[in-house]
């Protein structure tokens, strides 16, 4: 009775809130042109490709307009315009969160928006309502509309930036190019913000729901965003009955197994390999890994959602036999971004001699469409075997430009760089400052890790050749480190 | 027009005796399953020719008789067959030796065939094939070129003559005797229809093959052991101090109980000639009537128990280094496994399997990219797992069962340990599961998360014993662990 008192009240807030008309609130969606430079990894000297696109935002508060990370990523310029009008206003970003395709815009000059009403966000829509999202998609040049019902919620992953999921809301409307960062409202509130479809099924549309809306609000509250932070572990199920018998653990389907605690991450310290994690925030964890709260099945991972850097995690736990309690402290895991799509930043290398030194990384993979087995053994286990402690930077050599002095030296392109004059490589720069040295030795021995054959670069002539040969392939500038 | 004439030209009856020596080898050839490997895959069928021999020895390809069920010799006319049997077998040089499994039958009505001497190139030599009716076809062409390759197990390389001319397809492989002055030189093992190209296996390699195979007991080519690279790089050349055009090969691995790791030669000895021939520093020297050739052949053209004079430098100094040749060593992971089931191992539904090439090559066409990272590792860096280690054991899948649940989608773990005894092979594995712990429950762990497996002995027994109702013929199969030296 009290719960269905409460839905009731809910429902008058909601009615008030939305008093104000629909077309007014279209009014505070507005068109996002961009003009962006994505940068080429496989010449990351050059300026890359110019290019440019359409998105949508709202406003969501005092010269704040929500939008989606991907509309604005790699953007040199940012012009905004509002319904109705031809007038473009310049804009630039306060806040991008590439982890949940989200971003915060300020237009210079806010005064021509100031009497639009600013969006409210609301909650999680119930399955089967009734929802519209609000965009500039292709088709046309004015505001479309398009209704549609909540299909799914459900935990899934944002394309941006390859390597995150979140929650999802799945809408069977369209969600066609230029919708992205648009509102999908219901009772006049926003409940999600429109940012992919899908090219394997027809009308379906993924929105990005309210509570990661929040979450980024809030996390950029103190002006700066911190990124997601996760447990830093690996779990494996204890469903097999010699497995719970062999932790002397009760056939009561509860309990997960931790098979790998990440080094330097959140946990760290706190939990250990073959611990045996029971609860989670006072949440029983299942065999699987899952939790239920307020009647929600969630994996146990979901719980960090809402939680920032600096939060606390805490479980109980059974290692060796006995109970006790742990108190995990939340950190991002900045290695973990290796697999994560970068924007904005330009590529980092070293050019010495006809040779192109990078650091391996997400958008460096794909370009270059590495073969080395032994590079793509390194890559995977980046993160899960801590190899980022001892290297920071798994430096590859990218290219080997034609030159008399790199004539036979094309064979070892595509391969991690393990020592240079035997000294361990950490990162792009620590190579970068053996190669350069003031008074390098004779020769210098690179060693790739899984080859045992040494290449040999005679200082003297590299030092020489360089410049011929930048000036041949046009490599306007030899090192960007940072 | 003018093709057809020139086909004409080329392919004429034969007139001479050669045909006479000529039959046909047809087999059925059934390999085991990559994945699970107690059962086989569907059989093949292949047919091609053989050269009729001295002792009603039949010479052909290793590729007609590897994983052969059933060989049969067939005339010309196909009019009769006559069951065959493997009397040596050589995967590496694509060279087999086949005999009546009882009678020699219509073998006696024959000619056999006499080897030619060593063909020179340029030289002429004729492919023989078979019309369906039995009339044989030649097709005349020179050697343009003589060249190391390999022609049926990837890598291993061996003296080989190029032919051009066209070829009609005739039967279902080319494997293809080819006369010179009406004397076997060679067996055709490959004809590449767009370049008009047949590679031949060169009678080099024949001889030194029936020669290995005459007392019954077969050794195979000898192997150096180790790995190198080139030193065209002057830079490379210039560190390693080598002297202007020395050539030279970079010796950077030496195989653990190879011919080279039971001689003087190091890591870091740049090998400049053996027996006196010259490499050049591709690998190349030249030969005085086969022109250039790949080092390789100075090695292989010798055989097992052969001494061989290596000159390296080291240090700047020439030194000469004798090296006693042998077979190659048992490799950590085998490169083939052709007339051999494969071991495997079912306990309690977890399959263990010893990782070979062959169960690599099983992940498709683009199998490189496409098998288990930590699976190809080993394949490139095998010196890093031999630690500890025969073969790598890998628990390759997991047929779902009672002892199973919560492990069904683990595959490709490399088994590290059992009941915290490091595992050294298969059968080592197999002993040390008969080792039952107090509670009864074995501990595993792999490489990969998460680690370690419990597996129930009593349970696992049970669904051992359904595997064995239902089907399965048996729950492993082992070869015994070769004894030490």
């Amino acid at each position: 009775m009290k719960c269905l008192l409460a839905f009731i009240a809910g429902l008058f807030l909601i009615s008030l809130a939305s008093a104000q008309k629909p077309a007014e609130l279209y009014d505070s969606v507005v068109k996002i042109e961009t003009a962006t430079q994505s940068y080429d990894y496989r010449t990351p000297w050059n300026t890359g490709r110019f290019s440019g696109g359409t998105g949508t935002g709202f406003i969501i508060g005092e010269n704040q307009i929500l939008t989606n990370a991907h509309v604005v990523s790699d953007a040199r310029r940012l012009l905004v315009t509002r319904r109705g009008s031809s007038q473009k206003y310049p804009a630039r970003v306060l806040h991008v969160a590439h982890d949940c395709d989200l971003a915060l815009l300020a237009v210079e000059d806010f005064s021509a928006f100031s009497q639009l009403p600013k969006l409210k966000i609301g909650d999680i829509p119930k399955l089967e309502s009734e929802v519209s999202a609000i965009g500039y998609p292709t088709g046309g040049e004015r505001l479309s509309v398009t209704r549609g019902v909540v299909s799914r919620i459900d935990f899934n992953s944002y394309s941006h930036s390859q390597v995150d999921s979140h929650l999802i809301i799945q809408i069977d409307a369209a969600i066609n190019p230029g919708n992205s960062g648009g509102p999908v409202l219901q009772d006049g509130k926003v409940i999600g913000v429109a940012f992919q479809g899908r090219t394997d099924a027809d009308n379906v549309g993924y929105i990005i729901p309210t509570p990661v809306v929040k979450r980024f609000l809030k996390d950029i509250e103190d002006g700066v965003y911190h990124q997601y932070v996760d447990l830093g572990i690996n779990t494996f199920p204890l469903f097999n009955p010699a497995m719970r018998r062999a932790f002397n653990l009760k056939d009561d389907g509860k309990g997960v197994l931790v098979s790998n605690v990440i080094i330097q991450g959140p946990c760290d310290g706190v939990l250990k390999k073959n611990d045996i994690l029971l609860t989670i925030d006072d949440s029983p964890i299942d065999s699987a890994g899952n939790i239920k709260i307020a009647g929600e099945f969630l994996d146990m991972n979901e719980v960090v959602e809402r939680k920032f850097s600096g939060d606390q995690v805490t479980f109980t736990l059974i290692r060796d036999g006995k109970k006790m309690n742990a108190t995990a402290t939340l950190k991002p895991t900045p290695a973990s971004r290796i697999y994560a799509i970068r924007y904005e930043s330009q590529p980092r290398y070293t050019f010495y001699g006809g040779l192109v030194f990078q650091p391996l990384t997400y958008n460096l993979y794909v370009s270059h469409q590495f073969k080395n087995r032994r590079l793509r053994q390194l890559y995977n286990e980046y993160v899960s075997e801590g190899l980022f402690v001892d290297r920071e930077d798994l430096v590859v050599l990218t290219r080997v430009e034609s030159d008399r002095l790199t004539t036979h030296m094309g064979a070892f392109r595509g391969q991690v760089v393990d020592t240079i004059n035997d000294i361990k490589i950490k990162n792009l720069r620590q190579a970068h400052e053996i190669l350069n040295a003031p008074n390098p030795p004779e020769f210098h021995k690179i060693l790739f890790s899984g080859n045992t054959l040494p290449l040999i670069v005679p200082s003297a002539e590299a030092t020489a050749a360089g410049e011929r040969i930048m000036r041949q392939v046009g490599i306007t500038q030899a090192s960007r480190l940072d | 027009m003018k093709s057809i004439l020139l086909f004409l030209a080329l392919t004429l009856p034969l007139l001479g005796t050669p045909s006479d020596a000529v039959l046909r080898v047809n087999s059925t050839i059934q390999s085991y399953s990559a994945s699970q490997p107690w059962q086989k895959n569907n059989p093949r069928k292949r047919s091609g020719l053989g050269a009729l021999l001295k002792d009603n020895q039949v010479l052909t390809t290793a590729e007609m008789a590897a994983n052969a069920i059933y060989l049969e010799f067939q005339t010309a006319d196909k009019s009769k067959t006559l069951p065959a049997k493997v009397i040596a077998i050589d995967y590496e040089a694509n060279l087999a030796l086949l005999a009546p499994q009882d009678e020699p039958g219509f073998l006696t009505s024959m000619t056999v065939a006499e080897l030619s001497p060593p063909t020179k190139l340029n030289e002429q030599i004729k492919i023989l094939q078979l019309e369906n009716n039995g009339t044989a076809l030649t097709t005349a062409g020179t050697v343009r070129s003589m060249s190391l390759k390999s022609t049926f197990l990837p890598g291993r390389y061996f003296l080989t003559y190029q032919l051009k001319g066209s070829l009609q397809s005739a039967s279902s492989s080319f494997t293809l005797p080819a006369f010179r002055d009406g004397k076997l030189t060679g067996v055709l093992t490959s004809y590449d229809a767009k370049d008009q190209i047949s590679d031949i296996v060169a009678i080099d390699v024949i001889h030194q093959f029936l020669k290995d195979a005459a007392d019954g007991e077969y050794l195979g080519f000898p192997s150096l052991g180790l790995s190198y690279g080139t030193t065209q790089d002057q830079h490379f050349r210039d560190w390693l101090e080598l002297p202007e055009n020395s050539g030279g090969l970079y010796i950077d691995l030496i195989v653990p109980d190879g011919a080279a790791a039971e001689s003087q030669l190091t890591k870091n000895d740049v090998l400049i000639a053996i027996n006196d021939q010259k490499i050049d520093s591709r690998g190349y020297f030249k030969h005085p009537d086969y022109g250039t050739l790949f080092w390789v052949y100075l090695i292989n053209g010798n055989k097992v128990g052969d001494t061989i004079q290596l000159t390296v430098i080291r240090d700047g100094a020439e030194l000469e280094i004798p090296v006693t040749l042998k077979r190659r060593p048992t490799p950590l992971l085998d490169s083939h496994i052709y007339d051999k089931a494969p071991p495997y191992l079912i306990k309690g539904g977890l399959v263990f399997q010893e990782l070979s090439v062959p169960y690599l090559r099983a992940f498709g066409k683009e199998w490189q990219n496409r098998a288990p990272l930590n699976l190809l590792d080993v394949m490139s860096n095998p010196e890093d797992y031999r630690a500890g280690r025969r073969k790598v054991v890998v628990l390759t899948r997991v047929v779902a069962s009672d002892a199973t649940i919560g492990y069904d989608r683990l595959s490709n773990h490399i088994v590290e340990k059992l009941n915290g005894q490091p595992v050294e092979g298969l059968p080592e594995l197999v002993k040390a599961f008969e080792k039952i712990p107090a509670n009864g429950i074995h501990h595993l762990e792999t490489d990969d998360s998460p680690f370690q497996l419990y597996l129930d002995e009593t349970l696992a027994d049970k669904v051992d014993q359904q595997f064995l109702k239902s089907g399965l013929s048996s729950l492993s199969r082992l070869y015994p662990v070769p004894s030490a030296p």
